[in-house]
């Protein structure tokens, strides 16, 4: 059988955009040794299939079980198109694998010459010295050294011997993911590891636990009884949930149907949700491209989510649905510069990334005609049956009011119930107030995506290049 | 006439050719139909205004024992617009809970003399069997398998034997007479609170017709059928309403003040008022309106009748408003949401009552 492994490495780009398509498959599992789709595709050379997992959202620096990342990979099979795309998406420049050699080491020690004066060019320290003492000058032969010196010396490197630091311990190396979690749908309540318990909400009470060496988050529904045909459709409607192959949605892993538990799995995230990071105390400093990068991964994932067909009904789009990853493996940790005097790390909140949280779907038998977020929600769709809405226009406006609440840091209607909020906006034509102070642009973005004409309101695909635009600027 | 279970589904005609083909086997039968004829020669010459205003007094009211006593009804009580409403909201009831069995009552009178009917709707009622023969012909099996149904009624309404006695008993039953069809189905209905609202004070005027000295001597007597409403939801065990209405009165009006405080103290906040408890629950959007309020969501207008039209949007609310309540943990409402909807006010306060007890203590 030819899986998708193997599709990857002889480069059937056709198989694996097929692969890539189906939701449950995910791209950042790795293999039994944890080599990536990434790492395999870098290392045979298939630049195509390294650009399409780039664009569908692939861990760049990820790592195997011997800490190489996909860029140690290219470098040391020399190829050039690749290490440059990958410098471009941020790949970490001075990784170390577990024998504390970077990806300047590999092409040194292969004479990929080409590849290593690339890498001296972007950045790669030629001080940096690996378990054994050496340095990648050390591993190249005499002329590259030569030349690699010089090079280094004119874009003002210090030459100096950087000792080998073992940061193992750290635990910020992103191994590929565990393959088998995409695997499983139903699991058993027993296996999961619940240690503590997080909170208690309306809609259930969430769990952190481990399951297959994971952390997990596992949310217990809130139900008044558990009907067999509760579980009959949860059973049908939780699958269409694990959707592993974007990167700004964030899959259920699986689920546990036992009556009277229905349990709803899914990765932990340490900072939770946008409307925590915003609101709450999590002291993460949301500077303004942050927040733009969040619109767009935002705006990502639901065009995602809409060009799907059927769509996936009853996703509330609000901040409380949006968790935030940080995607560590994106820190170049092993940079001087994310280092401070002490030897602590810093600017750990400058990648992050928000996710659609597919475990905050609402199941069909699901606190039933109760609506918890009103403020997020457009006029029509608190009066009307989500099948008698256009749902993507619906989306669109709870969009303008994340947009705004990225913009204000505001909870929007704050000071308003519920069930005032809802009448309010549904009877009494209660809307947002823009504050001055907000741009023009973006306040003109939020209230062309909240037109109260549901058909007048752009599509995500419309808006993402409006975003990264204003971030541009 | 006296064959067919469900006689008006069978054309009069039919039965009567039926009866003709039994003939002489069956003399019996031939006697009642002659009376049937009497009894008709007897209506129409009470009816008609020369005669003189003797009532139709049944086939047996002629053959009186010294002062034994018969009553029937008045023919002009028949009419009476509040009666008839009570015998069209009856059948109703009846062919709704016999929907299932494919059977359609047309005449309060005629169809349920010989039991039959009466069977299925006590089976239906409490969920039991009655063993009877299914079909019986004859007069004496009729009167003995009825024997054996009003026995059980009586037994679930828990009516002593006496009280029944005044009201209804087989020789009532099955000589067709209305009164006391009409307090045996009242009873019933009130019994397994029926979701009807039976009109009030519905009352028939009564010819008591006493034989002395060998003379028939008729006197008039009005018989309540139902009173007024306070008892549809009165079939839990009794609790602080209960003593509340029979015994204080003059507390019932603190009660509803303090209830339409805690209410308005919520609705206020999205601009609404209540004022009279009697009416304006009845509905059910101010407790679905209520529950979002102190339970901490927006219930989706999709979701319920915000300007409910009918009865059915009614009830579909007060329903809906319950199910809110039993997510919210709150016990299951006694009251059923016909009881609310039909605007009984003791139900209504026990529901409120409810919802004050969990939240009065919260801040709200």
């Amino acid at each position: 059988m030819d899986d998708i492994f193997t599709q990857v490495r002889e480069g059937n780009a056709f198989q694996v955009r097929i692969w890539l398509d189906n939701t449950e498959n995910d791209l950042n599992q790795g293999d039994d040794h944890r080599f990536s789709l990434l790492h395999w595709a870098a290392r045979e050379g298939r630049t195509n299939i390294v650009d399409m997992l780039i664009q569908r959202g692939a861990r760049i620096n990820a790592t195997n079980m011997g800490d190489d990342t996909a860029l140690h990979l290219a470098a040391s099979h020399g190829h050039r198109d690749i290490v440059i795309m990958l410098l471009h998406n941020k790949a970490n420049i001075n990784a170390i694998n577990e024998h504390g050699n970077t990806p300047l080491h590999y092409a040194c020690f292969w004479a990929q010459d080409q590849v290593a004066e690339d890498l001296v060019n972007n950045g790669a320290l030629v001080g940096i010295a690996n378990k054994f003492d050496e340095t990648p000058l050390d591993k190249a032969k005499m002329r590259l050294a030569n030349i690699l010196k010089d090079r280094a010396v004119q874009l003002g490197q210090d030459l100096q011997k950087v000792p080998f630091k073992d940061r193992s311990w750290l635990g910020y190396k992103t191994r590929s993911r565990d393959a088998l979690l995409s695997r499983h749908t139903g699991i058993d309540i027993a296996q999961l590891n619940l240690t503590s318990h997080i909170a208690t909400t309306h809609s259930g009470e969430v769990w952190r636990g481990q399951w297959q060496g994971n952390d997990i988050v596992a949310k217990i529904l809130a139900l008044r009884e558990c009907s067999v045909r509760n579980s009959r459709d949860f059973q049908e409607e939780f699958p269409r949930l694990r959707i592993f192959n974007n990167p700004n949605v964030l899959p259920v892993l699986a689920c546990c149907n036992q009556p009277p538990n229905l349990v709803v799995i899914s990765q932990f995230m340490p900072y939770g949700s946008l409307y925590n990071v915003l609101h709450g105390e999590t002291g993460i400093v949301v500077d303004q491209n942050q927040a733009l990068r969040f619109a767009i991964d935002i705006a990502r994932g639901m065009e995602f989510l809409h060009f799907m067909d059927p769509m996936i009904p009853n996703m509330i789009l609000t901040s409380k649905h949006i968790m935030i990853d940080e995607d560590l493996a994106k820190i170049n940790i092993d940079d001087p510069k994310y280092y401070n005097p002490d030897g602590t790390v810093n600017g750990i909140d400058e990648d992050l990334t928000a996710r659609v949280n597919m475990a905050d779907y609402k199941f069909s038998f699901h606190e039933k005609g109760k609506l918890y977020t009103p403020a997020w929600m457009s006029p029509e769709a608190l009066q009307r049956k989500p099948a008698d809405i256009n749902q993507k226009a619906a989306d669109m406006w709870s969009f303008a009011v994340l947009l705004w609440e990225l913009e204000t840091r505001e909870v929007p209607h704050a000071d308003l119930s519920p069930m005032e909020t809802g009448m309010k906006i549904a009877m009494e034509g209660l809307r947002l107030n823009i504050p001055p102070g907000i741009s023009s642009h973006m306040s003109r973005l939020i209230k062309i995506c909240m037109n109260e004409e549901p058909g007048k309101r752009p599509k995500f695909d419309m808006i993402i290049p409006i975003l990264e635009k204003l971030k541009q600027k | 006439m006296a064959t067919s279970p469900t006689s008006t589904l069978t054309p009069k005609k039919k039965e009567e050719s039926f009866l003709d083909k039994l003939g002489g086997t069956l003399a019996r039968k031939k006697k009642a139909k002659e009376v049937n004829e009497l009894q008709e020669e007897g209506k129409n010459a009470i009816e008609s205004p020369t005669s003189p205003a003797l009532p139709d007094i049944g086939p047996e009211g002629y053959q009186l024992d010294e002062n034994e006593e018969r009553s029937m009804i008045e023919p002009q009580s028949r009419d009476d617009p509040k009666v008839r409403e009570l015998i069209k909201m009856l059948l109703d009831w009846i062919n709704d809970v016999l929907a299932d069995d494919r059977i359609i009552v047309k005449d309060i009178e005629e169809d349920l003399f010989d039991g039959q009917i009466l069977q299925k709707l006590i089976e239906k009622l409490a969920g039991l069997r009655v063993e009877v023969p299914e079909v019986t012909q004859s007069e004496q099996g009729q009167k003995q398998k009825l024997q054996i149904i009003l026995t059980v009624i009586n037994r679930i309404l828990q009516h002593t034997p006496q009280w029944n006695q005044n009201k209804w008993s087989v020789d009532t039953i099955h000589c067709k007479n209305l009164v006391a069809i009409l307090h045996l189905l009242v009873a019933l209905a009130r019994h397994f609170r029926a979701p009807i609202r039976l009109p009030d004070n519905v009352s028939v005027n009564l010819v008591v017709v006493t034989k002395r000295d060998g003379m028939l001597q008729p006197r008039r007597v009005a018989e309540d059928i139902t009173t007024t409403n306070e008892d549809i939801g009165a079939r839990f065990e009794r609790d602080a309403f209960d003593t509340l209405f029979d015994h204080a009165p003059d507390k019932l009006n603190l009660v509803k003040k303090t209830l339409v405080t805690f209410v308005n103290k919520q609705l206020l906040k999205i601009n609404l008022e209540v004022t009279d408890i009697d009416s304006q629950f009845h509905d059910g959007v101010y407790l679905v309106l209520l529950m979002g309020l102190l339970e901490g969501y927006f219930v989706p207008l999709y979701d319920f009748h915000l300007t409910p039209t009918d009865f059915d949007h009614k009830v579909h609310n007060v329903q809906f408003a319950f199910e809110l309540m039993q997510d919210a943990g709150l016990a299951k409402p006694k009251a059923r949401p016909e009881d609310v909807v039909n605007q009984d006010l003791k139900s209504t306060l026990r529901v409120l009552y409810n919802i004050f007890t969990k939240y009065k203590g919260q801040g709200f």
